[in-house]
């Protein structure tokens, strides 16, 4: 299931209150020193300001690892979110993720499917897993969220919000 | 007509490379490099900030080895405000400690992640195996259990990062002096004692010992060819104490022949009298060498396998790592060992030695003493320092200067996989040699053997380049006469 800004009704699928419990994880990927890649944490800075799923846990990191299955397998449900540079996505999209092992690693990257995989491979288990991508726009080595991409931020914040 | 293949990009390397490889018209070769495109940057980057800023922010130009990077600026920040190597003042011992403990970590993890999800694949699937499944999410298919004890393993090491540094990664612990927090008897015991969740150091070590019988077992299966892959000369240098044991975070610079003859020892501060670096037109990569012996005698090889080269032991508190050891130099006699593959031996003996250095410390009461930072006067201001460690994959050092005011004014940073140039250029021609050469057709498998021979050394081209932001991508292609007839930027 995939979900984008201008389908709003299908938006049902996330209601952040579902994650407000410790066996739920919401995972920031990015990294704000390189522009619009920190929409990942942009989004959790937020989450991190409202009472919408105080007891869920909250991480941010700069990638994905292997060892994110060791995490996942605790979890009942998990969020990822994530800038995107694909050009489909017009602001944001959320989408069910399934598990695939694609074989895109490297030790500096790993896909989401690749990294359910493993968790379902190795500890014959898996937490239902959502991921937003929030589309941005540039990747240069400078703080800060371009102006779109603070735009689209917003729509999905407001968005996922109203639903609540 | 001469042929010219390209591997673009070399794979399960950190950072991008580009390998040609020329063949005449008999298909032999006649020429093969490994170029770096990366643009270096950091070192022109950090010149105007703060010098307290160094480590933290030249600890960036790598997501993997992030730690050997604070430590090496850190070293070099202790010499500039006067409580550094340099001017004699010796790290109080919590501070030593922690650092070496944050180190320790990194290395262990640093080479599970090279070790585990890079080269064994290749070692259990064969360089001739499809590339969907020389892969490490092939062992996951293959070997589920094997991966669920090599991400405990990972974890593990990525919780000793994030004790001592406060994150998994570009956390910061070490400050000018020492560092900002010790270790508590809390985080100690859980490192040792494991949780749910998490291993005890014991089973750590037991692991460890598993990744070491992994290569053993591989070895007497496929001995013609992994002692047969790239044997390539060179020296060896690496970080000792004065016992002559590889001190993975201070020592002098040893540097031995094949004999293991200690051909030159030297204080690292006085590593720019005696190396110079070349370059090539071809690559971002600087060629280091030894000044007194020339560019081609005076190559040294770096990492695991020079360490283990260069060390007369592992002395008392490793037994384990010292028996593996060992058995390492006694394969060769009491030689130094040339043979590429062999270096995967090494990053898995170290994986040991690192996991017995960490149980050892974390036994040692010192770790959780209250004196953290030595403050010297203002007037013991030097302005100028060199900090070296033996970073995973060999000797790192960060040489920076600063003004009055406290303002970097240069910096100067060689890495591991730049020492390593001349070494890794020599084993992509001995592999092209081997399994391109003569060749009819040229498969998969032959250009994947390439790869192996660089993935040995588990080069960081990101760090050789200290590159920063998008960089573009040049492919090149040249006739026999040597002229550009395409050019693409990426």
């Amino acid at each position: 299931m995939s979900v984008c800004a201008d389908k709003p009704a299908a938006l049902s699928s996330l209601s952040l209150g579902d994650y407000n419990a410790a066996s739920c994880l919401v995972y920031g990927i990015g990294n704000a020193g390189r522009q619009d890649d920190g929409l990942g944490w942009a989004f959790i800075d937020w989450l991190e300001g409202t009472p919408l799923c105080p007891e869920a846990e909250i991480q941010r990191h700069y990638q994905l690892h292997l060892e994110d299955a060791d995490l996942l397998r605790y979890k009942t449900r998990a969020l990822f979110v994530d800038a995107t540079r694909d050009p489909e996505v017009k602001r944001f999209r959320v989408e069910r993720v399934q598990p695939k092992l694609d074989f895109s690693f490297t030790s500096h990257a790993i896909s989401l499917p690749s990294v359910m995989a493993t968790c379902e491979q190795c500890f014959g288990y898996l937490p239902e897993v959502h991921l937003l991508t929030i589309r941005g726009y540039e990747w240069a080595l400078k703080q800060g969220l371009t102006a779109p991409a603070a735009r689209n931020l917003k729509t999905a914040i407001a968005e996922i919000a109203a639903g609540e | 007509m001469g042929k010219k293949l390209v591997i673009d990009p070399v794979t399960r390397i950190e950072g991008h490379g580009r390998v040609t490889v020329h063949l005449d018209e008999d298909n032999r070769v006649i020429d093969a490099k490994l170029h770096v495109v990366e643009f270096r940057g950091f070192e022109k980057f950090i010149q105007g900030h703060p010098y307290w800023e160094a480590p933290v922010l030249l600890q960036r130009v790598c997501g993997i080895c992030f730690v050997s990077h604070h430590l090496a600026g850190a070293k070099a920040l202790d010499d500039i405000i006067g409580a550094g190597y340099s001017t004699g003042v010796q790290m109080l011992p919590t501070a030593e400690k922690v650092r070496r403990l944050g180190h320790y970590g990194q290395q262990l993890q640093s080479h599970v992640t090279a070790y585990f999800y890079l080269i064994v694949p290749e070692m259990l699937f064969g360089m001739d195996a499809p590339p969907e499944q020389r892969n490490v999410l092939g062992l996951v298919e293959a070997n589920p259990d094997l991966i669920k004890r090599v991400v405990a393993l990972r974890k593990w090491g990525q919780e000793v990062i994030k004790t001592v540094f406060g994150k998994r990664m570009h956390g910061i612990s070490s400050i000018p002096g020492g560092v900002n927090k010790g270790i508590s008897i809390a985080e100690r015991n859980r490192l040792l004692n494991g949780e749910k969740g998490l291993l005890s150091i014991g089973q750590v070590i037991d692991y460890a010992q598993d990744g070491l019988r992994l290569f053993h077992e591989f070895h007497e299966k496929h001995r013609k060819q992994v002692d047969g892959f790239a044997e390539v000369p060179a020296l060896n240098m690496s970080l000792v104490d004065d016992n002559g044991n590889v001190d993975y975070y201070h020592g002098r610079l040893r540097i031995v022949n094949k004999n293991r003859e200690t051909v030159f020892e030297l204080d690292y501060h006085d590593y720019l009298d005696y190396f110079a670096e070349a370059t090539e037109k071809w690559s971002y990569m600087k060629f280091p060498y030894l000044k007194k012996l020339g560019r081609e005698a005076g190559a040294v090889r770096v990492g695991p396998l020079a360490r283990v080269n260069v060390t007369k032991s592992y002395g008392g508190s490793t037994p384990l790592a010292q028996a593996a050891l060992e058995r390492f130099q006694a394969y060769t006699n009491g030689k130094a060992n040339d043979m590429t593959l062999h270096t995967n031996w090494a990053r898995a003996i170290e994986i040991l030695h690192s996991a017995e250095l960490i149980k050892a410390l974390l036994n040692d009461p010192d770790l959780q003493g209250e004196q953290l930072t030595l403050e010297p006067p203002e007037s013991a201001w030097t302005g100028k320092g060199v900090g070296v460690v033996e970073a995973p994959r060999g000797t790192l050092l960060h040489h920076y200067q600063a003004n009055e005011e406290g303002a970097i004014t240069s910096a100067n940073l060689v890495v591991a996989t730049t020492q390593n140039n001349t070494v890794i250029n020599r084993t992509v021609r001995a592999v092209a040699e081997e399994y391109l050469g003569g060749q009819a057709e040229i498969t998969e498998g032959m250009m994947n053997a390439v790869e192996v021979g660089i993935r040995a050394y588990d080069p960081c081209l990101s760090c050789a380049t200290h590159a920063m932001g998008q960089m573009p991508l040049v492919v090149s292609v040249h006739d026999a006469q040597g002229r550009v007839v395409d050019e693409r930027v990426r």
